[in-house]
């Protein structure tokens, strides 16, 4: 091993263990290198410390008063397949009477006014979605983010940077994000959540819509000042539910 | 009678989930927000919310970084709500100074004040992999940045409380 070489090794072996105090790639390495040996050791020693002043005393377990939650109101995609059209069109009405009504939106958690607001609240609460990147996700996360169950979506909707599994009013959903002209635009996928007309998402810093797409509804919320008519537009052709 | 029983399963299966992660919520939450006052508040929200929601939750496997997304939107949610001012180190509150002051042991506490220190950035990272036992993947998922991202992260941050401590030695 030349010293050039030697010098790299270290470099980079350094760099893992760092990272990744467990990191075992570099073993040929560290049997060769007494000095990188005495610095795998220095990292551990230091990770022991960073557990130990980590792990603070935990006071006792003290369980809030939890609601009664009335499970057989809540249709997963599950059940959903096993509904009848009448028992699912009555459950639809009920949504659509509750958001047309302004009461409590109704799910397994009674959370928000309503949808509008309960999509809202979840784009503000992963802001780190919003990220302006030219970085497709893979295939196969959008694959298994969308899966199969849930709808079926091709790339034309538009360059796709974020997929993650989100709950939204109790359900499984795709968060998706692709960039806009303007900036990150956020897509929620929602088959299970029934609307029966548009219903407009403006705030201080987003725009946006809920739009009723077959029996489900699709959540598109960009800044302020995105044009979303051909996204609206492409997303909604990209997407086919599955339900 | 039916329902009864539905209800009592719900709530068994619940504490069962819980009792396992509780602890794990309570410190993540707190060194999240670096408040023990904080954490009680975040975690008393996030178990609402978890067993508002439990029936997403289809496997018990996935338990753990399902309970920790919670309390991670939970926190977010409770800063924001409330628009809190940055940590002011030279003026802790009581419940931020009992995150500090709890060990004899002076190397102990260097380390937990040059953590507390360290940016949100680069400690949640450290404290999802070193006491949540999570992948770097993991973390990158969880945190939504790339595996690469997570890494150099996890690697400033052990830089720099190893300098900490270094000078700490010295001094």
């Amino acid at each position: 091993m030349t010293a050039g070489n030697m010098t790299m090794n270290c470099e980079h072996y350094r760099e893992a263990i760092l990272a990744e105090p467990s990191f075992d790639g570099g073993a040929g390495h560290v049997s060769e290198c007494a000095a990188c040996q005495e610095y795998r050791h220095e990292m551990l020693a230091l990770n022991e410390t960073i557990s130990r002043a980590l792990a603070i005393n935990v006071p006792e377990l003290v369980m809030p008063e939890l609601p009664k939650v009335e499970t057989d109101k809540v249709v997963t995609l599950a059940d959903r397949r096993r509904v009848s059209a009448p028992a699912w069109l009555a459950v639809a009405a009920t949504v659509v009477i509750a958001a047309f009504l302004g009461i409590r939106f109704v799910g397994n958690g009674i959370e928000f006014d309503s949808l509008a607001d309960e999509v809202l609240a979840h784009v503000d609460h992963e802001p780190y979605a919003l990220r302006v990147t030219d970085e497709p996700v893979s295939q196969s996360r959008l694959a298994s983010v969308v899966s199969g169950d849930i709808a079926r979506m091709d790339h034309s909707a538009g360059l796709i940077t974020y997929a993650q599994s989100c709950t939204i009013n109790g359900h499984e959903v795709p968060h998706l994000v692709i960039q806009g002209e303007r900036g990150p635009v956020t897509i929620l996928l929602m088959p299970d959540e029934t609307i029966a007309d548009a219903i407009p998402l403006h705030d201080e810093y987003s725009n946006g819509v809920i739009l009723p797409v077959g029996n489900g509804s699709i959540a598109i919320i960009g800044v302020r000042d995105e044009d979303l008519n051909n996204i609206e537009e492409s997303v909604v052709k990209s997407v086919m539910w599955r339900t | 009678m039916q329902e009864a029983n539905a209800d009592r399963q719900r709530r068994q299966r619940f504490d069962q989930v819980v009792g396992v992660f509780h602890q794990d919520m309570y410190r993540y939450a707190a060194w999240l927000s670096r408040d023990k006052a904080i954490a009680d508040d975040v975690v008393q929200e996030a178990l609402l919310r978890a067993w508002k929601s439990l029936d997403a939750l289809r496997d018990d496997a996935a338990a753990k970084p399902w309970l920790l997304t919670i309390v991670r939107r939970e926190n977010a949610r409770y800063f924001e709500r409330r628009r809190l001012e940055t940590v002011d180190i030279d003026n802790l509150t009581a419940s931020q100074a009992a995150l500090l002051a709890e060990q004899p042991d002076d190397n102990l506490n260097d380390m937990r004040m040059a953590i507390f220190e360290l940016d949100d950035d680069y400690r949640e990272p450290l404290v999802l992999q070193v006491l949540m036992g999570f992948s770097t993947n993991e973390i990158a998922e969880q945190m939504g940045l790339k595996q690469g991202a997570v890494l150099t992260r996890l690697h400033r941050a052990r830089a720099k409380l190893k300098d900490v401590m270094d000078d700490e030695a010295v001094g």
